[in-house]
């Protein structure tokens, strides 16, 4: 059934893996009774909310790192060498392509969260603060893949898509656990206000 | 044998629920069991066990199902529900499971007597849960980021199982794990509550008997969210006096929820809340100005949010905070009144000019000063005079006239509107009528009718009367269009005075005056009651009114309670204007007991008891008896006095007896050398025959000796043998008088020898014997032996001898002698005479 790679989908999302395809199949659209009209608005609610809160969500990241990511976050935490979704949609995009390039931005910022979530846990067990936001952001980005879910399979009909997850940092020291989340954070500021942008036209309520 | 013994032993082994006859197989087991184990029963529902023996059991203790007896508990299961279905299996039917308990035993009769147990099992009866109804769920904002959701639903009937509920809720294509109740079975609380995802709950209930679950539940979170409340509310002032802006900060980020508020406030001390109009708030922000309120006035604010939708729930009201509006200029003048002292000279005035403090709402500020000028009226060439004064009072030495005062309140914003006072030279208009009062809860409403014209305005004076303290006048302004007004401030059980005075453009009216208590209560004491005066039937009674903190409301009347200690008890009403009463028809000489009563609208308090005692003779009795006696009396001694009086010589002489002066007797004109014997012709010159007629003389002849028993005679015997004795000793009066007695005198005339011996003495008496009846009497003198001259009035007496009273007094005489002689110590002889006396009479 459908349900099952969504599932399936989720647990890999859950757990930091690197790059791979992952295929929704399916005939029919899973707990169809909850999406609802509303899930567009939710929808764009939640970009809107993890636009808001990325900025502050990276801030505290570097200023939880210490030295010498709170001062050389420039060059530290310069994404261009990492793995990140192509996000090449703006307002007049098609509708389905920008829901499809949002869903595989988020399940790979879902998957990334995770990994950063587990390395702050380990590496700054005592800041609290980060820790909630990156659960929060997290929680937050999988509501909009629950949702994105069902606008694909309800208006586009679309039961897979390809995505791919970064590179784990399972293994890798602490200083480079430290600079590949705060690479990801940084582009995912970056991409998550265009991501808004592009959103707004697209999920406005009609 | 063997059989008795192997029950025996089989029958101990069965008590523990075990029996081994199969000891070579080194396990324990049971002789038999049941089927079902444990069941789990619908109530209601029928139910059937079995219990099957084991085959080595029958061979060893010869027990078969025909034996078995089922029991619950203790109580054993009508053998109507057995079934024997074969020689092992027993089966027992219960058609209601209602009736069952735990545990259900299968036992056996051993040999024919002894019960023993095979087996048992434990019965649970319940129910299937119901469907959990009513399910809802709200979300509390715990913290800026933190949200819980807490759903709660009816769990349905009690079930008497082991009911499991569990709250369940999945995304689309997601579910969470469940929401375990603990502790509880209606609700349950779930900590990551996700906002902006189509979540659908509902509750699964589950038990032996089944399984049921809640309607489903479609809800994104963030439309059942109930936000914190506002924090950092803060109130600051506008330029405007009439606006305050409240500050807040919100908990929720817009881009979680926007939200909408309500704004709530009132007057610092008021407990009635205004709230701001709800469309005025509907718009996401963080102030708002507060319009149309009071200068100078605190308020305090409170505000409350919820998403802006409208769908959610509202947060808690915040924390209230408190802002004053700045200062606006009075908006009226104080009320002014005052107090004309003209004690001193009529032809001037002491004003106290008083005023009331402008309320907050009507001072708009603090009050800086206040200034106070006054017009002469009636002299328009006299200048203003002004006062600044800071108190509520002012006092004016004025001459008696008509003046206009005018006073104004200021503050940092301004002054307020003059009030004008007017102070005329007499207060001679008309005058407020039929002024009552009527008490309405805490108030005294005072109400009058308007005199015919026009009244500016009324000045409603009151004050506390005290029987210790003067009344301090307070007062109040009330406007000319009203005939009414309610005083506030009023004590209960406290009489008021209370004046109107009417108030016209061009004078004031004379003062209307009445008492009022706003609630009466009896009084705290009752009159002390006492008599002025008791009668034999009536007493004055006299008390004093009470104080007037002692009446608590207008006494109505007295009672007076008296009664005798045994009697009824009488009633007597009287006016309460009355300090004294009489009782009267009282009974003479009793107690009474009487006490006193005083009597409001509100009940009555006796006085103390006290006690009087009527009197027992009435006014004048007293007198009317003394008096008639007294003058009895004085009347029986005038009659005594005035009888005295008149027998004054009669009693003369017997209080003072004529003792006759021996030395100018007759007799001592007697030779002393005669004889006695033989001067018979000068005794008859002395005494005509016949001139003694009244003396009682005893006559005593010798033939009557005679007729004297010898016992009567003794006397004689003896005065002889004392004469005898004595003759020669004697010499006084009463010697002489009792040796002058008739007998010895006729011894004496017997015995010429004694005489003899006597011719010292002086002869001085006489004794005239009577005639007997109509016989002649012989005259015998006598002489006397006495060496006592006569006396003079002896003399007189002889001189009178022939006077009508003679006899009498002679007879007086004699016993008066009689008398002297007893008082010198001569008694006997006087006693002896007597008897003799009588002697004679009893012979007569």
């Amino acid at each position: 059934t459908g349900v099952v790679p969504f599932v399936a989908l989720l647990l890999l999302q859950r757990r930091p893996v690197a790059g791979r395809a992952l295929l929704v199949t399916g005939s029919g659209c899973p707990s169809h009774g909850l999406c609802r009209s509303n899930v567009q608005e939710q929808t764009r609610r939640q970009v809107a909310l993890l636009n808001a809160t990325a900025q502050e969500l990276f801030s505290l990241y570097l200023k939880c790192q210490g030295e010498p990511f709170s001062t050389e976050a420039d060059k530290l935490c310069n994404p261009a060498g990492i793995f990140f979704p192509a996000f090449r949609v703006n307002r007049t995009s098609e509708r389905k392509e920008v829901m499809v390039a949002m869903y595989k931005l988020f399940a790979f910022l879902n998957a990334s969260l995770g990994n950063i979530t587990r390395d702050q846990e380990e590496l700054n067990p005592m800041a609290k603060e980060l820790l909630e936001r990156l659960h929060n952001t997290t929680k937050t980005t999988r509501g909009l893949i629950s949702n994105l879910t069902c606008l694909l399979c309800k208006n586009y009909n679309i039961f897979q898509v390809d995505v791919r997850y970064g590179d784990s940092s399972k293994g890798k020291s602490a200083f480079k656990k430290k600079q590949q989340g705060c690479q990801v954070l940084r582009k995912y500021v970056q991409v998550i206000g265009q991501a808004a942008r592009v959103l707004l036209p697209h999920l406005s309520p009609s | 044998m063997f059989s008795r013994w192997n029950w025996v032993a089989c029958g101990f082994c069965l008590v523990l629920n075990i029996c081994s006859p199969d000891a070579s197989g080194g396990l324990v087991q049971s002789c038999g069991h049941i089927i079902p184990e444990s069941p789990v029963l619908a109530l209601g529902s029928n139910f059937t066990a079995l219990c099957i023996l084991n085959e080595s059991c029958l061979d060893f203790g010869n027990i078969y199902a025909s034996q078995i007896i089922w029991k619950i508990k203790n109580r054993v299961v009508p053998k109507e529900q057995y079934r024997e279905i074969n020689r092992t299996v027993s089966s027992v039917t219960f058609n209601d499971t209602s009736s069952l308990a735990t545990p259900l035993t299968c036992n056996i009769l051993a040999d024919g007597q002894i019960e023993q147990n095979i087996y048992g099992i434990t019965v649970a009866v319940g129910l299937a849960p119901e469907k959990p109804k009513n399910l809802s769920c709200i979300v509390h904002q715990i913290s800026q980021s933190t949200y819980i959701m807490t759903c709660t639903w009816d769990p349905g009937r009690h079930t008497f199982l082991d009911t499991e509920f569990r709250l369940k809720y999945r995304w689309p294509e997601q579910v969470f794990p469940d929401c375990i109740p603990k502790g509880v079975n209606n609700s349950c609380t779930v900590t990551d509550a996700q906002f902006f995802v189509n979540t659908e709950i509902w509750v699964e209930a589950e038990n032996a008997l089944g399984k049921a679950e809640s309607d489903r539940l479609v809800v994104d979170p963030v439309d059942i969210v109930k936000p914190l409340s506002p924090q950092n509310v803060s109130v600051s002032s506008e330029i405007i006096p009439t606006a305050l802006k409240l500050s807040w900060e919100n908990w929720i980020s817009d881009t979680v929820m926007t939200l909408k508020f309500n704004i709530r406030y009132r007057i610092a001390g008021d407990t009635t809340w205004m709230e701001i109009p709800s469309e005025d708030t509907a718009s996401p922000r963080t102030s708002f100005s507060v319009q149309g309120l009071r200068p100078y006035t605190e308020y305090a604010f409170s505000i409350r949010c919820m998403k802006e939708d409208g769908v959610g729930y509202w947060s808690n009201w915040s924390e209230t905070k408190t802002g004053i509006t700045t200062e606006a200029p009075p908006s009226k003048g104080p009320p002014i009144w005052r107090i004309i002292d003209a004690s001193h000279s009529p032809a001037s005035w002491t004003v106290h000019l008083m005023w009331k403090a402008l309320k907050p709402h009507e001072a708009n500020g603090v009050i800086l000063q206040y200034e106070v000028t006054v017009r002469d009226k009636s002299s328009l060439s006299s200048p203003l005079k002004k006062y600044n004064v800071t108190s509520t009072n002012h006092t004016l030495q004025l001459p008696e006239g008509t003046y206009e005062v005018t006073l104004i309140a200021r503050n940092s914003a301004g002054a307020s509107p003059p009030s004008v006072l007017l102070i005329p030279a007499s207060n001679s208009k008309a005058p407020v009528k039929n002024l009552t009062t009527l008490p309405k809860h805490d108030k005294l409403w005072v109400g009058w009718t308007a005199p015919n014209s026009y009244v500016l305005k009324y000045v409603i004076e009151w004050c506390l009367v005290s029987s210790t303290s003067d009344c301090v006048i307070e007062w109040q302004i009330a406007l000319g269009d009203v005939q009414g007004i309610d005083l506030k401030g009023i004590k209960p059980f406290k009489c008021y005075l209370i004046t109107v005075y009417p108030l016209y453009a061009d004078g004031q009216g004379s003062g209307q005056s009445v008492k009022a208590y706003l609630k009466q209560d009896r009084p705290s004491k009752g009159p002390t009651v006492q008599t002025k005066k008791v009668g034999k039937a009536e007493a004055v009674l006299t008390w004093n009114h009470l104080t007037v903190e002692e009446q608590n409301g207008f006494i109505r009347n007295y009672t007076i309670l008296y009664k005798t200690i045994d009697g009824n008890e009488t009633v007597v009403t009287v006016d309460p204007s009355k300090t004294e009463y009489t009782l009267s028809s009282l009974t003479s000489d009793t107690l009474y007991t009487v006490r006193m009563m005083a009597s409001t609208d509100n009940g009555s308090r006796t006085g103390p008891d006290f006690t009087f005692t009527t009197q027992k003779f009435g006014k004048g009795e007293i007198e009317a008896i003394v008096v008639p006696v007294c003058l009895a009396f004085l009347l029986i001694v005038l009659l005594g006095v005035l009888f005295c009086f008149n027998k004054r010589d009669l009693i003369k002489k017997h209080i003072w007896p004529i003792v006759p002066d021996p030395s100018k007797s007759n007799i001592a004109q007697w030779s002393p050398q005669v004889p006695a014997k033989h001067n018979f012709n000068a005794k008859d010159q002395m005494y005509p025959e016949g001139s003694f007629t009244d003396v009682s003389v005893v006559e005593i002849e010798a033939d009557d000796k005679k007729s004297f028993s010898e016992q009567d005679l003794k006397p004689f015997d003896l005065l002889k043998k004392e004469k005898s004795t004595s003759e020669g000793h004697s010499s006084g009066i009463g010697g002489s008088s009792c040796m002058s007695s008739p007998r010895q005198s006729v011894s004496d005339s017997d015995e010429g020898e004694t005489t003899q011996n006597t011719s010292s003495t002086v002869q001085y008496s006489t004794v005239v014997l009577n005639g007997y009846r109509d016989q002649t009497p012989v005259q015998v003198f006598s002489r006397s032996e006495s060496t006592q001259p006569l006396l003079d009035s002896e003399e007189r007496s002889e001189d009178h001898a022939g006077g009508a009273d003679s006899t009498a007094q002679r007879q007086q005489y004699f016993k008066q002698n009689g008398g002297q002689d007893e008082n010198n110590t001569d008694r006997p002889c006087f006693e002896r005479a007597k008897q003799i006396t009588h002697g004679n009479e009893g012979d007569l």
